[in-house]
């Protein structure tokens, strides 16, 4: 046995798949590391998280994140980072902050050089994490404490943490890649009122 | 004679887009990974977009709305290159066309960005964002795997760019209004076009281990801007028009 799939699509029958009749393990998965995209959606607001891409490094990242996550609406910039880069803290329920679930003394242990930290706080459950600021210290544990006393009156349902070097930021000059976005109205299934033609329709076959 | 010659040259490079955005979504929901699918059926939407601003600048010149030139002709009343007619083939050749027509089409509204012609001139400005980021792409795919290790890979690479190489040159076929574009100073023309381009994509090249073929020594493969093309276009055409077809009045 080995005919050729019909598909009613017409690529698919120039890839010639054929049907095979024998049995075969399942493979495993062969999949590229993952990395972090955080997008921001106009000048001046802060950036959030939008979602993971698999590439097999940060610049593929960059090029797919573009697409996946600011095809639509507007944007204005793009941080990439690798997914072990971002350092978490537990996550809490309701009224409590993550803050308070750290132990800032290991903040103490900590004797690196200081460099640069960005801070993201989840502030609702089911949103994504936003940008609060970038604080300086001398490692994670000290970037969670400084990030508590900078940033911890607001809401933290969770924390990351990244090192600002771990990050790959857009370019300012390439900001022109989503200029045209706002016109890309065709992206969006509303700019189709399908729904208006639907009952348009069935208001039209209703009365015959 | 001189909307002649702008009419010549809005509808190559509208025809281009238009096939070439065509024959790229083609790779929808069937790409290598979701992620590269995403993003090549993006920028095939966005070429098929750059088609329809330009049919509209000729409908502004007196020409049928865009829809009706764009799904009522046949292939030799096309002026697109060959090149962006031949079937996407592996994601070796997509990829390598991708990048080889793209780098020509930056440079092409980079030129057209300065034109006498405004509407273009504004056109040209408007999306060169755009531009950017599929060139960007482009280019990142082709360092990629053109300086990867494994031999298949590379290998079938350099087949593609040999492939693609003669019907690449053929993007630069000259049109019979070549002296007037340049003296209105609307387009500085095909031959100028084509040394720019040659630059830049062996700036590219030279960080792979890819090779280019001495272009001294290649035919082009000419005559899609003069209605001759290959035994692809039809068969696309009829298949891109199929809905249309059904019901012209349609509205989406």
């Amino acid at each position: 046995m080995n005919d050729v799939f019909q598909s009613l699509d017409p690529r698919i029958n120039r890839l010639g798949v054929t049907v095979e009749g024998h049995l075969e393990a399942k493979s495993s998965l062969d999949q590229f590391e993952t990395y972090e995209v955080f997008f921001q959606m106009k000048e001046g607001k802060p950036y959030e998280h939008a979602g993971i891409v698999h590439a097999p490094n940060e610049d593929m990242a960059f090029l797919f994140g573009k697409e996946q996550f600011s095809r639509r609406y507007t944007c204005t910039g793009m941080w990439i980072v690798k997914t072990h880069q971002v350092i978490t803290s537990p996550i809490t329920d309701h009224e409590q902050s993550a803050y308070d679930l750290l132990d800032h003394r290991l903040a103490e242990t900590e004797l690196n050089e200081l460099s640069h930290f960005e801070v993201f706080h989840l502030k609702k459950r089911g949103r994504q994490q936003v940008h609060m600021g970038r604080v300086q210290a001398k490692g994670y544990h000290d970037a969670f404490k400084q990030a508590s006393e900078h940033f911890g009156t607001e809401p933290a349902l969770q924390v990351w943490v990244i090192r600002s070097q771990d990050l790959l930021f857009s370019d300012e000059a390439d900001k022109d890649i989503w200029f045209t976005l706002p016109e890309k109205k065709y992206r969006d299934a509303i700019a189709y009122k399908s729904s208006d033609k639907i009952n348009a329709y069935k208001e039209r076959t209703a009365k015959q | 004679m001189k909307e002649l010659a702008i009419k010549e040259l809005l509808y190559k490079m509208a025809d281009d887009l238009l096939i070439l955005g065509h024959r790229n979504s083609e790779w929808t929901g069937i790409g290598p990974i979701l992620e590269e699918d995403i993003a090549f059926s993006s920028m095939a939407q966005d070429k098929v977009g750059q088609s329809w601003a330009l049919y509209k600048m000729l409908q502004v010149l007196g020409e049928q709305e865009p829809d009706t030139v764009a799904f009522t002709r046949n292939a030799p009343q096309f002026h697109s290159c060959k090149f962006v007619e031949l079937p996407i083939g592996e994601y070796d050749f997509s990829l390598v066309r991708h990048f080889l027509f793209d780098t020509a089409d930056l440079l092409r509204f980079d030129l057209l960005s300065r034109s006498s012609y405004t509407p273009l001139a504004q056109l040209a400005t408007k999306i060169k964002g755009e531009l950017k980021y599929h060139t960007m792409h482009a280019n990142t795919w082709i360092k990629q795997l053109g300086s990867v290790e494994d031999e298949e890979a590379f290998q079938r690479m350099q087949y593609a760019l040999d492939v693609a190489l003669p019907f690449a040159l053929g993007i630069f076929e000259e049109g019979p209004y070549e002296q007037s574009l340049a003296d209105e100073k609307i387009f500085a023309g095909e031959v100028h076009l084509k040394s720019l381009w040659l630059e830049k994509i062996q700036e590219t090249l030279s960080k792979t281990r890819l090779v280019l073929g001495d272009v001294s020594l290649i035919s082009p493969e000419l005559g899609g801007r003069y209605g001759q093309h290959t035994e692809f276009l039809q068969p696309l055409l009829d298949e891109m028009t199929e809905v249309f077809k059904v019901d012209p009045t349609a509205e989406w």
